[in-house]
């Protein structure tokens, strides 16, 4: 049989129509369908048509006009097709990302999917993805990671490991932060380095980007005036995309992407694309961001409360221990006297007894025995009052600082202000912190009462030699020469009231210190009173160690 | 011949410290409260006062700081079963401190070290 074509036949055998193509097998029995499906292209039908076709009016020269427009329709919709379907799985993919991205908390989870997202085939295929994120203080945009192969070489070895493997974009996104993401920042430390930009280089291309909220597509970087010549040479790339992330109109970081190694065009579509992944990229780095901060803080305050639960359970067992302190005061005042009458008198009675009596055996028996239980009571004592050590080391700035504040109400009541001049990392000073404290707080309180009407009181502190000087400095009516020379005499006071124990009392404790104590005053204008402090050694036992 | 005051609301110590420091050479008067030391002070001579701190009545720091305002040139030791007193301080007034002890070479040896800066 003549190969003629089969388009008028109900049915036909395989051999008489070379159009079909394999699963086809329903069409040889469907003439209708077969009509539709495959006789419309086909080029013998078409030659059948024209030649049953004599005449341009007649109705058959109509349907190349209708086969015509069928198949135009068709290539149309099978593009749509195809369009749709390429929506739907990139709808799909972002609604996975999505999802990862919106749960997670961890900074570099979020970036590790982000990146693998842009630049996986299955997701938006393109070479190489490098983020910048603008720094805590909001100086800088900073390169912060990387992502892509640095060569050809390296991108086949990649392609090939994850081709064969077929990872999923989660697992890839994993296999970044735990296996690769450190080699990551190491591989691009340079260009990271080099593109960062202070925020204040409005006129830089990148905080252009940043600042308009716009994405940008550039296809030379090389004639890019907002671009340093070195960052373009580190980029090495013409090409490249601008996405700048925003969360809430706050300013998160810069994307770029590119295509390095394989040179293909970025599309418009792959610019819209990452512009809308950049949107929830960008609120997730926030989140994640304010996350990490939040744990920050929430560290800090636990470390507080920590502290703060030791000072308590601190302070319970100083109290417990000043307990301790007093109940064994109590009993020393008790027991000591008879002990001493006891011990004392026995003593005196061995001293009169003939060495030859038999009687001395006995006297030494209570001597010892008494000795005995004043050296337990004595343990006893030096345990308590070592709870409380006074006399150490301290730091004059902080005991002079801890004057004023006791005295805070006082000095307000007399409208006396205070002003402090204290020269910061003095040596410490080996004193007696109990006896120097009432020092100059019987020092302000003079001064306090030589101004009834306020005043100032200037407190300095400051390293002259081998001494610290503190010195006070009032604005009151000041003393005549003759005062000055009285005032350090005990028990001199030019006040009606109080003992005046004041200035006598100090000139004592700073003499046991050897510390030495200058007035200057003239009358109207003031008193300068001047503690000289010795700065002791750490070997020096101090004036007060035998006392 | 110096001459000591004792001052103690306890009959055994003075009888105890007169008996010890007598032998040491001293004279020794003894007051058994603040007000009898006060009289004793108005008209007898004394060198130096040891005084105890916790009295019946008056306490030994009120009359310590009597005896500082009137007679600044009369040393004063301390002397009692309170450690802690240290940390008062108008008992720093007082020109010695001994605590309380059946061994009395320590109230001895301040005796002896404060009457002779006194004299020097």
């Amino acid at each position: 049989m003549p190969l003629g074509c089969c388009w008028n036949k109900e049915t036909i055998s395989p051999d008489e129509c070379r159009f079909l193509r394999p699963g086809d097998d329903d069409l040889l029995f469907n003439r209708k369908k077969r009509f539709l499906a495959r006789c419309l292209e086909c080029p013998l039908f078409l030659e059948e048509l024209r030649r049953l076709n004599g005449d341009p009016d007649s109705l058959p020269a109509f349907f190349f006009y209708a086969i015509e427009e069928i198949l135009a329709l068709r290539a149309e919709m099978h593009g749509l097709t195809q369009q749709t379907e390429a929506r739907a799985r990139e709808i799909r993919f972002l609604h996975e990302v999505s999802q990862i991205l919106q749960t997670s908390v961890s900074m570099d989870e979020v970036l590790s999917l982000a990146l693998t997202a842009i630049t996986a085939g299955k997701g938006f295929g393109l070479n190489r993805a490098i983020l910048l994120l603008v720094d805590k203080d909001r100086q800088h945009l900073k390169g912060h990671i990387a992502v892509g192969p640095r060569n050809r070489e390296e991108a086949g070895r990649i392609w090939h490991e994850i081709e064969s493997h077929d990872y999923s974009l989660q697992d890839m996104g994993q296999i970044l932060r735990e296996q690769k993401m450190a080699a990551e920042k190491e591989k691009f430390r340079d260009l990271l380095e080099i593109i960062s930009v202070p925020m204040s280089r409005a006129e830089h291309l990148f905080i252009g980007t940043l600042n308009e909220q716009r994405t940008r597509h550039i296809l030379n970087l090389w004639e890019e005036p907002g671009v340093d010549r070195r960052q373009a040479e580190v980029l090495g790339v013409g090409e490249l995309l601008l996405v700048p992330l925003i969360s809430k109109n706050r300013r998160i970081g810069l994307l770029l992407a590119d295509n390095i190694i394989n040179g293909r065009p970025i599309t418009a579509e792959d610019a819209q694309s990452l512009e809308t992944f950049a949107l929830p990229v960008a609120f997730a780095i926030e989140r994640a961001s304010l996350y990490e901060r939040l744990q920050e803080e929430l560290g800090k305050v636990t470390e507080a409360n920590n502290r703060l639960r030791e000072q308590q359970e601190l302070i319970v067992r100083m109290e417990k221990m000043a307990l301790v302190g007093k109940i064994a005061s109590n009993i020393s005042h008790t027991i000591r006297n008879p002990l001493t009458i006891i011990g004392g008198f026995a003593r005196s009675l061995l001293k009169h007894t003939p060495p030859e009596d038999a009687k001395r055996g006995h006297i030494e028996s209570i001597i010892r025995e008494s000795r005995r239980l004043e050296e337990v009571l004595q343990e006893v004592l030096s345990y308590s009052e070592s709870l409380h050590p006074t006399f150490d080391w301290w730091d004059i700035n902080q005991l002079i600082t801890g004057v004023f504040a006791g005295m805070r109400d006082d000095l307000e009541m007399n409208r006396v202000a205070c002003r402090f001049d204290l020269e910061p990392n003095l040596p410490k000073a080996k004193l007696d912190f109990k006896k120097i404290s009432y020092c100059l707080r019987a020092l302000v309180t003079n001064a306090i009462e030589a101004m009834p009407d306020g005043g100032e009181i200037v407190a300095r502190s400051a390293l002259q030699g081998e001494r610290i000087h503190v010195e006070l400095a009032d604005n009151g009516p000041g003393m005549s020469a003759e005062t000055i020379r009285t005032v350090t005499a005990p028990f001199f006071s030019t006040k009606d009231s109080g003992s005046g124990l004041g200035l006598s009392l100090c000139t004592r404790i700073l003499d046991e210190h050897g510390a030495l104590l200058d007035i200057a005053s003239e009358l109207g204008s003031g008193t300068t009173i001047t503690i000289k402090f010795t700065i002791a050694r750490e070997d020096d036992h101090g004036p007060l160690a035998d006392r | 011949m110096a001459r000591l005051l004792i001052v103690d609301d306890e009959r055994d110590i003075r009888h105890l410290y007169a008996a010890e420091l007598e032998d040491e050479g001293y004279e020794v008067d003894s007051a058994g409260s603040g007000a009898e030391a006060a009289e004793k002070l108005n008209h007898q001579h004394f060198d130096l006062v040891v005084l105890d701190i916790q009295m019946k009545g008056e306490s030994g720091l009120q009359l310590l700081q009597k005896i500082v305002k009137e007679r600044t040139d009369l040393p004063v030791i301390l002397c009692t079963a309170f450690s802690c007193y240290k940390e008062d301080f108008s008992s720093w007034l007082a020109d010695g401190y001994v605590v309380k002890s059946s061994d009395l070479s320590e109230l001895k040896r301040e005796i002896d070290r404060v009457l002779k800066k006194k004299q020097s």
